[in-house]
């Protein structure tokens, strides 16, 4: 572990100073390749229709589905089509689900104004099975508060005499195959961090990003957590740089001549965000993924943030904006990860608390954010729906999430996967420290000191 | 020695100055690695406390280690109170590294001034942020300038360039020229290069402001006709001049020679454009300078106090270029620039006769001159009055004229023609108007319809 590694080395720091003062050599690059090109938009039209992305992610998720039935319910079992159902048959089904939700946002409840809640789950909620052409209800032993709309999936019942499908059990696409990982012979670092909510106002977390940047750069700390630094071989911030209020829309509201000096919220947010990249690009290659409150697409994928809103940082080439989601394989070890979006629609449709049991879900389902064109926004594909998991990643990041969490899953052709998901660093001033070599990850957090007396209590020490 | 030379800069500065001597700032003022300010500080808060134990010195530590926390190892990064270091030693499971966070006189409330000293001395050095840490990275190279793509780099250079010029130019320049700035850079100068040495059309990419205002000196001395080349030499001294040093009064001085010389010539034709054309070279306060010198010289000895009055400048130069777009003239109203010019230009082609035969009588530019010279302060107030005087035809001219009153009120009025003038018809003798012209124009360039975009036809309506 970091820790433990960075405590190897003698303490040399509270002694006089000494004419040698250690520098250490970043890790270099060894192996870097972005696979975000899915994720990249070209010419953009939005005349389109979102059935099409539907479609396509029933074409694609078919073949996926019907193995893994055959494996679940023996090679005999008929995968049909709902037209061809025969009532009292058993057999496999292969289609779309569909949640309707009585508390769904809609534009007429948006007008009647309810505040937003935190989950839109009911116990009326119904599930509807739809394939190419025809859908129908799902009633029996499926968990309808759990499952969301837009997952592919394969269920095995009969329908019955009221035209429900009665459903005896189901199945997911589960993990995509997986290419092992190259072994590494020395600690490597990546260091994930999201949600640093620049211009919200919070001075406790400037130091505390301050810390980190210090830390990764190897400013902070003694001769043996210098040295562990510079084995970060990379570091990932994971959307949401600029927080939730620079995105204020007040001007909208207030007349022309009243905020016509008025500068965007964001104006500052950015050039300090540049300020931050620019410290850590001189330092270490840094990725950038946009996430909800940056200035960049709302809809899924988000495209990369403009260069030219850090002038100062992009001289560096270890600077990259990447998109969100953001695909690589740093070292031989495929990252996968979003800035959290996906994650969060999901938990207001399901019933799933844990942000890290919908992260392990989503990789069940073999796509990144099923409720998307639903109720998350998402660019009218056509052709492909990029979201599906061609491959099975080595970690699996989602940004953003309320707390900090990790998990390794194994897959049923023996994939592993490390689930990470980054906690809102402006809230929790935690990030994670993921080893490549033993798919380990341990979270880092910083504090400083406030005016209370418990500091204790400030740094998670307390009873 | 050079040993206790840092121990009496850190007395120096705790003590005397009363700063907060934090790790960081010591390492960028002394120029050494941030370990060797980390034992520097550790070094003098134990000399200090032996030779004088009731010293008063406060210390801030940074701790790191690693705790077991909710079943992770997490790795803890905290700034501490020294009173509060034994006890956040004891609940590290393994500590990574202590040392001397900062040392000040007064004792810290919370953590902020640490994080705002740090930042002080961060801004002060972004460039070499990474020069005195423990790492370096191989990888973080400054991209060479040529590899940026053109676009950004005419944006980033005229970005730069307008930081160092004066407030004035700023303002403008962002009056919505700032994005196209680099698109009218490239295309501009085309236009341009052949009436000027490459020296002057180099000056011109880097301010935007130059490009509109290039774009109607071609035009104008193209008008003019013949003495292009021989003024472009002059352009070319002057503009060189003018846009390697900064605005001083012996540059104007300088220029002052110069337009002297010009002011020799004796075709009209000549001073106009001259006269349009220096004008037009200074989008900075730079070139205003030398325009008011030039006024100056014609005052015959009125002295004109060089002032950095940007409203004065764009005055006179809204007084020599009626129909040459100033963006920076925009600065005192807040009216659009572009719309107030064009607005500006079909009016002057109206009264071709100078009801300015007073005008032609007096200086060549009376009005200009005086009201520049005259004008020595900050704030001008524009009054609408009624003036009826008989011209050179024995006609009775009544002009509605702004006259700028000016804290000494024998200025001149900034003789602004409506269209409500009554004018001698026709015959305004085209030539000799151009002196005259000049007067009217530059009081009407400088106010009342201020801001109006001038095209570049203006001109040749005139003729």
């Amino acid at each position: 572990m970091f820790s433990e590694q960075a405590a190897q080395r003698a303490h040399t720091l509270l002694s006089p100073p000494s004419a040698n003062n250690a520098t250490f050599a970043r890790v270099p690059v060894a192996t870097y390749t972005n696979s975000s090109q899915p994720f990249r938009l070209g010419e953009r039209s939005f005349s389109r229709q979102y059935a099409h992305i539907y479609a396509t992610r029933l074409i694609q998720m078919r073949p996926f589905l019907e193995n893994r039935a055959q494996q679940h319910w023996g090679s005999g079992v008929g995968v049909k089509k709902l037209c061809e159902l025969q009532p009292e048959e058993k057999c496999c089904v292969v289609g779309t689900l569909f949640k309707a939700m009585p508390l769904q946002p809609s534009i007429l409840r948006e007008v009647s104004e309810e505040p937003p809640r935190s989950k839109y789950i009911h116990p009326d909620d119904e599930l509807v099975l739809e394939d190419e052409l025809q859908r129908i209800k799902l009633k029996g032993t499926i968990d309808v508060s759990k499952l969301v709309t837009g997952t592919v999936l394969a269920v095995f019942g009969s329908v019955r005499d009221d035209g429900k499908f009665l459903v005896e059990d189901y199945c997911f696409a589960d993990l995509a195959p997986q290419k092992p990982a190259p072994p590494l012979d020395t600690d490597r670092f990546v260091l994930l961090v999201s949600g640093l909510g620049l211009g919200g106002g919070g001075g406790e977390s400037l130091l505390g990003t301050q810390l980190l940047v210090d830390v990764v750069t190897g400013q902070l700390g003694d001769e043996g957590e210098q040295c562990s630094a510079a084995h970060v071989s990379r570091v990932i911030l994971a959307g949401n740089l600029l927080s939730h209020s620079t995105q204020s829309r007040d001007s909208i509201n207030k007349a022309k001549y009243l905020t016509k000096k008025t500068q965007a919220a964001s104006v500052e947010a950015v050039k300090m965000l540049d300020e931050i990249l620019l410290q850590l690009s001189a330092s270490v290659p840094v990725d950038v993924m946009p996430g909800e409150f940056d200035p960049t697409n709302y809809t899924l994928p988000q495209q990369p943030l403009h260069p030219c809103m850090f002038p100062l940082a992009t001289a560096y080439s270890t600077l990259q904006l990447v998109t969100n989601p953001y695909q690589a394989t740093i070292d031989g070890v495929r990252f996968l990860g979003t800035s959290g979006q996906n994650v969060s629609d999901i938990f207001r449709y399901s019933s799933m608390e844990d942000h890290l049991e919908i992260l392990e879900w989503t990789l069940r389902v073999r796509h990144i954010s099923p409720t998307a064109p639903d109720t998350l926004g998402c660019y009218p594909f056509y052709k492909t729906d990029p979201f599906i998991f061609p491959e099975c990643p080595h970690v699996y990041f989602c940004g953003n999430t309320p707390s900090f969490g990790s998990k390794i899953i194994r897959g049923p052709e023996d994939q592993t996967v490390l689930l990470v998901t980054v906690p809102d660093f402006s809230a929790t001033q935690t990030a994670c420290l993921v080893n490549l070599r033993s798919l380990a990850c341990q979270p880092i957090s910083f504090s400083g000191f406030g005016a209370e007396d418990d500091d204790l209590g400030g740094l998670g020490l307390g009873p | 020695m050079a040993d206790q030379l840092y121990l009496e800069n850190i007395d120096e500065f705790v003590t005397d100055q009363n700063k907060i001597v934090t790790y960081k700032w010591l390492s960028y003022t002394l120029g050494v690695h941030v370990n060797q300010a980390k034992q520097m500080l550790y070094d003098y808060v134990e000399r200090k406390r032996k030779e004088n134990s009731g010293a008063q010195l406060h210390v801030t530590y940074l701790v790191s280690g690693s705790l077991i926390q909710n079943g992770h190892s997490c790795h803890k990064v905290a700034v501490v109170r020294e009173d509060k270091l034994e006890a956040v030693k004891s609940k590290l499971a393994v500590t990574a590294s202590i040392h001397v966070y900062s040392i000040q006189k007064a004792m810290l409330k919370d953590s902020g001034p640490l994080f705002n000293t740090d930042y002080d001395i961060l801004k002060s050095n972004l460039q070499n942020c990474s020069k005195f840490s423990a790492i370096q990275c191989a990888a973080a190279v400054p991209r060479a300038p040529a590899e940026s793509s053109s676009s950004s780099k005419k944006f980033e250079q005229s970005h730069l360039h307008m930081s160092s010029e004066t407030q004035a130019n700023n303002e403008l320049t962002t009056n919505g020229h700032g994005p196209p700035a680099s698109k009218q850079v490239s295309q501009q100068p085309k236009g341009i290069m052949g009436m000027f040495a490459s020296k002057a059309a180099a000056k011109t990419q880097e301010t935007n402001k130059e490009t509109k205002t290039e774009a109607k000196e071609v035009t104008n001395a193209s008008a003019a006709g013949n003495k292009a080349p021989g003024k472009g030499n002059m352009m070319s001294n002057f503009f060189g001049k003018a846009a390697m040093n900064k605005f001083k009064v012996n540059l104007d001085s300088e220029q002052a020679v110069k337009e002297e010389k010009i002011v020799e010539q004796p075709t009209v034709s000549v001073t106009e454009p001259k006269l349009a054309t220096p004008a037009g070279l200074k989008k900075s306060s730079k070139k205003a300078e030398p325009v008011k010198v030039l006024q100056k010289e014609k005052k015959r000895g009125k002295r004109v106090a060089l002032s950095d009055d940007e409203t004065k400048e764009t005055e006179n130069m809204r007084k020599k270029r009626r129909r040459i777009k100033l963006p920076e003239s925009d600065s005192s109203e807040d009216e659009d620039s572009p719309g107030a010019y064009e607005a500006e230009s079909p009016s002057p082609p109206p009264p071709p006769s100078p009801p300015l035969e007073p005008v032609p009588k007096t200086e060549p530019e009376p009005p200009s001159v005086k009201s520049s010279s005259g004008e020595n302060k900050r704030k001008r107030k524009r009054v609408l009055k009624s003036k009826t005087y008989l011209d050179g035809e024995g006609c009775i001219v009544t002009e509605k004229v702004y006259e700028s009153e000016s804290c000494t009120d024998s200025e001149e009025e900034l003789n602004m023609k409506t269209s409500s003038v009554h004018r001698p018809p026709a015959m305004t003798v085209k030539k000799e108007p151009r002196e005259e012209r000049k007067g009217p124009k530059k009081g009407t360039a400088a106010l009342g319809k201020a801001n109006r975009q001038v095209s570049i036809t203006g001109f040749f309506q005139r003729k």
